[in-house]
């Protein structure tokens, strides 16, 4: 991993193999490769993230969004909100953009075995989710039962919609969609209210089950004053950080929550290490 | 590292030096640029400027991390994208006239990019680097190096070190390393050996410009205290005067923040990296809009937070500051960071409004 001569800012180039797009501001995509060998080299664990480079724009951090058991290449959800991103979603497939990584922590796959999984995932947070969730329903007979609950702001921002009617089909997976107050269509039979609200009316039991949530700095922190009511103990509740970064190896000293570092430390944490941080998120 | 080192006259030294250049090392001394003086590449070793220097307006930190370096090029053929690495910057070099502060400032740099991931750019250009530091031979108001662990004759970071001795045309000259033996072998056989006696006057001249350093000693055990006033008020009026304009990072020894950005245009390019600072109001915004550190308060306490709190907790109670005082000399709205600190710790311990 630490090859004290290899240029850890030299990215791989992949080519857009395909791209999705999931809203209209949400794109998917598919990078695989160029270089075979970089592809067969290629380790990862679902959690982790990387460095997306659109050349002569710069770099933007994303989640891998496809567990390590499914692939050579490397998948990526991004909403075009900034320079980086604007230009990613320029590209188009065959084009040819840039990956390193992987870096960060990632979620404990085995640690959870045997247990009832509760994803919950706001908006384009679901992309933090995406690998552990493809993960958990790939190896279906180690996990316990599976709730999703995505929320999104209007239907027509719901991200992985195709793929949650598919997940809703599995075995022992539920999945509910909720949108916010004002977003619903005339069409919509699903939920309507916040993350939270529905999430409490759902009434999960704590019992060692481990809650997997992302999204918006709001909706978190509603999220864990709900799972505190709930009775769910922190260190059953994890979540991932963001923050800007341009090394992703603990060198360019912009990406720190307190001490922690979010590419060396994170991004995965728990409720409980989130409770010890400083209030600077 | 002989035992007492060696007396060595200007003329001494300058052809010492001259030697290295013709070796072809390049010579790094403080020089006078327009009325300031900057550690530059000199093609003579007269060319140094060491008449009462007191120090370099800037670190030479720019020799070891510079301010702008490019990390790759990229061209575009079609919608293939070529990568090259550039090639890299590994002459030999000397640092010549480092003082004390600056030579343990370029450590804390070894702290971050020689840590657990190698920054194999900064790696080589430190392989190839030796330092000489110039032991202070007074103080200037702005100092402060002995609250901090440091000393005017302190030799961290020091490969050779060179004390004027007082009233002397010479200069005691000692190696500290195995780099700074190579240094001057070869070269020391014609120089005067120093004893006991020389050693002695370069102690009593460290104690005596220790003793101009009023500054009182920030304690390394205040750390924790330290980062336990994260949530107090006090940071407000601390950091509301910060104007954000970052002349604090540039002139530090040791602040290491950069930036990565490219540097082209339609055909090809440069990935580069570029000093950045912790007091910038856009170096934590998000895309989104979203600032974790949202204003000049809550990034200045980044700052005094990352010195003298997170990097001593995670490297042996080292302070991230080596007292050089620059951006206590240098800012424009005259914030002093060895005050906030004592301003924050003792705020603390006070109990008021903390969480």
């Amino acid at each position: 991993m630490n090859d004290s001569t290899a240029n850890p800012f030299m990215p791989h180039l992949m080519r857009i193999a395909e791209s999705r797009d999931e809203t209209l501001d949400v794109r998917t995509l598919r990078l695989e490769f160029i270089d075979p060998e970089a592809a067969s080299e290629m380790e990862w664990q679902a959690g982790q993230f990387g460095q997306f480079s659109i050349f002569g724009t710069g770099e933007c951090v994303f989640t891998i969004t496809n567990p390590p058991n499914r692939g050579d290449h490397i998948e990526c959800t991004f909403r075009d909100v900034g320079k980086a991103t604007n230009a990613l979603r320029s590209r188009s497939v065959g084009q040819t953009v840039g990956f390193r990584g992987p870096y960060g922590n990632w979620f404990d796959m085995e640690g959870w075995q045997g247990k009832d999984i509760l994803f919950v995932g706001g908006g384009i947070g679901m992309a933090a989710l995406h690998a552990p969730l493809q993960f958990v329903l790939d190896h279906r007979d180690d996990y316990g039962e599976i709730l999703v609950l995505n929320g999104a702001r209007t239907v027509a921002d719901i991200v992985y919609g195709d793929e949650m009617n598919e997940w809703q089909e599995m075995d022992r997976v539920k999945v509910v969609q909720t949108v916010d107050p004002g977003g619903e269509t005339s069409e919509w039979t699903r939920e309507v209210g916040l993350i939270p609200n529905v999430f409490e009316q759902l009434d999960p039991k704590p019992n060692g089950n481990i809650v997997v949530t992302c999204g918006p700095p709001i909706m978190i922190h509603f999220m864990m004053i709900t799972l505190d009511k709930l009775g769910f103990p922190p260190e059953q509740v994890i979540t991932t950080l963001e923050n800007k970064m341009k090394c992703g190896i603990g060198h360019c000293g912009r990406c720190n929550v307190g001490r922690l570092l979010v590419c060396r430390d994170g991004p995965v944490v728990t409720a409980a290490q989130l409770k010890d941080l400083p209030a600077e998120l | 590292m002989n035992g007492d080192g060696w007396l060595l006259t200007k003329d001494e030294r300058q052809e010492w030096l001259d030697a290295l250049l013709r070796d072809g090392k390049r010579l790094i001394a403080p020089v006078d640029d327009e009325g300031l003086t900057l550690f530059r590449a000199v093609s003579t070793a007269a060319e140094a400027s060491l008449e009462d220097y007191g120090n370099a307006r800037w670190s030479p930190k720019e020799h070891q991390f510079p301010n702008t370096e490019a990390l790759f090029s990229y061209s575009f053929q079609g919608d293939d994208v070529l990568l090259e690495d550039t090639p890299p910057d590994d002459q030999e070099q000397v640092l010549f006239g480092v003082r004390p502060c600056d030579a343990a400032g370029l450590t804390r740099l070894d702290d971050i990019f020689l840590g657990d991931q190698t920054d194999p750019f900064y790696a080589r250009r430190k392989e190839a680097t030796t330092t000489i530091s110039m032991a202070c031979d007074k103080s200037r108001p702005e100092c402060f190096c002995t609250a901090v662990g440091g000393s005017p004759g302190g030799t961290e970071g020091s490969d050779i070190q060179l004390v004027p001795l007082p009233g002397e045309e010479v200069s005691l000259l000692r190696t500290m390393t195995p780099k700074g033996d190579e240094l001057v072998a070869g070269h020391s056989d014609s120089w005067k050996p120093a004893g006991p006696e020389d050693l002695a006057k370069s102690e009593d001249l460290r104690v005596a410009v220790e003793q101009q350093i009023e500054h009182a000693p920030l304690a390394p055990e205040w750390s924790a205290a330290l980062e336990g006033t994260f949530d107090h008020p006090l940071w407000e009026a601390v950091g509301e005067r910060c104007l954000g304009c970052g002349i604090c990072a540039y002139v530090c020894p040791s602040c290491s923040c950069f930036d990565v950005t490219d540097q082209g245009n339609a055909y090809c390019g440069t990935r580069c990296r570029s000093w950045d600072s912790c007091t910038f109001a856009q170096f934590t915004l998000h895309a989104s809009g979203h600032n974790p550190r949202p204003d000049q308060p809550a990034r200045y306490r980044q700052r005094v937070m990352h010195k003298f709190a997170y990097f001593p907790l995670e490297h042996d109670d080292r302070s991230m500051c080596v007292g050089c005082g620059r951006c206590v000399a240098l800012c424009p709205v005259g914030i002093d960071i060895h005050q906030s600190v004592r301003t924050a710790v003792s705020a603390g311990a006070s109990g008021e409004g903390s969480s």
